[in-house]
């Protein structure tokens, strides 16, 4: 498959964005959950969706899907330093639960798992509409052991919903190595369940938009749903001031020379796409653009009591 | 006008929110050619099953009520059927999340989800667990309980309409239990209780069969001369505070009927409402009527010991007007 150089520069600068926001972010929070290592895997499946497509992110990669649907970076930081002026008012965490009106669905009480349910109901709505939307439900190995995700692959495939699972697959649950939280390989569980499974290196952007691309067109054309796993792997911490003493430094170690940006930079540079001045300018131009959203939300107002529930609990009927 | 049992109202009110918007659709498990468990989806599947609008689903509550609440995050408005309230163990994190949505938006996001879940002694001597207290404590779910055909009617185009996460629960007991007149044009809102029946001695707040039960007692007590008001809260979340606190303005007494277990139900929300807001109206203590802290027995005879009745319900009245 022949990429436009268009495309293949958004996929850059996508994952130059998703560092971006590891060093801004990270640096000011230490429970940022890092990123560091899959981006890839976060660019090649976010990238380039329709309007109505719903997605429903793994956490570690929340803000870069809502980013690449259109969300207002300076709003998602502050929704990130919980100000007034973010999409949930400064009442949820932006960096685990996406705006819903860029069709992000969230991490809402924190359990993962029941996602993947809701994704598949956006598929259903998107099926009941015939409009040709999709859904993307993304899970992390250790997710894989839910069994919404079960349940939801099951009755994707037994409705014939127009959904793409992706297994963001680092091998690592919180301290919980592959080894020790999934059993078998996650892919061949679409064998299992009579829908397409493949595995694909999830340090190799084209590869999963590839995947992706496939799997979304089968979504699309109403064939029904796919599985997708990205292997990858977190050479952050759980979370950014992770002690992280419970791993194998060597194995991060080589890890870290398997980086995806850096293999996507030589094949850019190796096609003569775009040169290292080039993709330097970028992630220089991506990193102050970040720092500057970053910096502006910071001086953004923080809510106060009459900011707590002016609207009460529940939704009302529109006027 | 038309005469229903429970059931068809139910149904009816189904069958009228699907003839008016399209987003309205209907899911569970065996609901579709089967009608559902008790019939609570007779006749849907023939109209509407070619629409692709009734969807039978495998046994997964916790993922079709999660695709409920998703198509209902994209605009649809599903009517899930999670066949019984024991169930509502594995939607807990749904109602969870559904509940919050609206408010961790900033406001954007709606859920116009219905739940549906039989519960109650009934015919069949299962699956009679009350739960629908656990909810209590989640903001943004409203808990709906009709005791009569009529309310069933109202209160569910009310709750396929509602913005908000519905459970709807719908008693075994009333089910099939006779008919009533059900005008299709009333409209019952959602958080507005009713007086069931007006008296002057004593308040009697209850919902679903205890209502039932709650005015019987109440045409036995009228016998010895006591006026007992029965206050029937056909949404149990949220409570209707305004008519709770008049009608204790006017009695001074408050029993509370529950079918919940005593620790944790929802009446207990009604009795810390007087008591903090109405405790200047009381002549004497609340007395509350539930049954104990066990396990919904199965024996016809357990059951009957087990459950608040109209005998007790009027022994409590009369102990309420003793002090």
């Amino acid at each position: 498959m022949t990429r436009s150089n268009q495309v293949l520069q958004e996929l850059y600068h996508l994952m130059s964005l998703t560092r971006a926001l590891d060093k801004v972010l990270g640096e000011h929070d230490g429970h940022w959950h890092g990123l560091e290592g899959e981006e890839a895997t976060i660019a090649g499946v976010y990238h380039g969706h329709r309007p109505g497509d719903v997605f429903a992110p793994h956490y570690r990669g929340m803000v870069s899907a809502a980013l690449a649907k259109g969300a207002d970076l300076r709003t998602v930081m502050a929704g990130c330093l919980g100000r007034n002026t973010s999409y949930s008012k400064g009442r949820h965490r932006s960096d685990i639960c996406g705006p819903p009106e860029f069709g992000l669905i969230g991490l809402y009480a924190g359990s993962l798992g029941p996602p993947l349910g809701y994704a598949t109901g956006a598929a259903l709505a998107a099926k009941l509409n015939a409009n040709g939307d999709i859904a993307i439900g993304v899970f992390g190995d250790g997710s894989s052991s839910r069994g919404d995700c079960h349940e939801s692959m099951n009755m994707a495939v037994v409705m014939n919903l127009p959904i793409v699972f992706v297994c963001q697959n680092n091998q690592i649950a919180i301290s919980t190595e592959l080894s020790g939280g999934v059993a078998g390989s996650i892919a061949a569980r679409g064998a299992a369940l009579g829908m397409p499974g493949i595995k694909v290196d999830g340090n190799d952007v084209i590869a999963v938009k590839d995947a992706m691309d496939r799997a979304v067109a089968r979504a699309r054309r109403g064939d029904g749903p796919s599985l997708i796993e990205c292997e990858t792997y977190r050479v952050a911490g759980h979370f950014h001031s992770d002690a992280e003493d419970y791993r194998d430094q060597d194995e991060i170690a080589r890890w870290r020379k398997n980086d995806p940006i850096a293999r996507f930079r030589a094949y850019l540079i190796s096609r003569e796409i775009l040169s290292g001045d080039d993709l330097d300018a970028m992630d220089a131009a991506v990193l102050t653009e970040v720092g500057q959203a970053f910096d502006a939300a910071l001086s953004d107002p923080v809510p106060d009591r009459s900011d707590l529930a002016p609207d009460g609990e529940y939704a009302r009927a529109p006027a | 006008m038309s005469r229903m049992t429970f059931q068809q109202a139910t149904v009816a009110a189904i069958a009228d929110e699907m003839r008016a918007d399209r987003d309205v659709f209907v899911m569970g498990e065996d609901i579709g050619r089967f009608g559902g468990p008790l019939r609570s989806n007779a006749g849907l599947w023939e109209e509407f099953g070619d629409q692709g609008r009734v969807l039978d689903t495998p046994i997964s509550e916790s993922t079709f009520v999660g695709a409920g609440v998703g198509a209902a995050m994209c605009g649809k408005r599903p009517v899930v059927d999670l066949m019984f309230l024991e169930f509502l163990a594995l939607v807990m994190q749904q109602f969870l999340d559904a509940g919050a949505m609206h408010y961790y938006s900033g406001g954007t996001q709606r859920v116009p989800l219905v739940v549906r879940a039989k519960f109650g002694i009934g015919p069949f001597h299962g699956h009679a667990y009350d739960h629908h207290s656990w909810l209590m404590n989640m903001p943004g779910v409203k808990i709906v309980a009709p005791s009569n055909p009529a309310d069933a009617y109202g209160l569910m185009r009310a709750s396929i309409r509602d913005d908000n996460p519905v459970l709807f629960l719908e008693h075994m007991a009333l089910y099939h239990a006779g008919k009533a007149e059900v005008d299709r044009s009333v409209s019952v809102p959602l958080g507005k209780a009713v007086v069931a029946n007006a008296g002057s001695d004593v308040t009697v707040v209850s919902s679903a069969l205890m209502t039932r039960r709650a005015l019987a007692a109440a045409k036995t007590l009228a016998a010895e001369g006591i006026s007992a008001e029965v206050v029937d809260l056909r949404t149990i979340s949220p409570l209707d505070e305004d008519a709770i606190l008049s009608s204790v303005r006017k009695t001074g007494r408050l029993v509370v009927v529950s079918e919940a277990v005593k620790r944790g139900a929802s009446m207990n929300d009604v009795v810390a409402l007087v008591a903090e807001q109405g405790f200047g109206d009381l002549k004497g203590p609340v007395r509350r009527l539930a049954p104990p802290n066990i396990p919904t027995p199965s024996a016809r005879e357990l059951e009957r010991i087990y459950l608040p009745d109209e005998a007790r319900i009027c022994d409590e009245v009369r102990a309420s007007l003793a002090v």
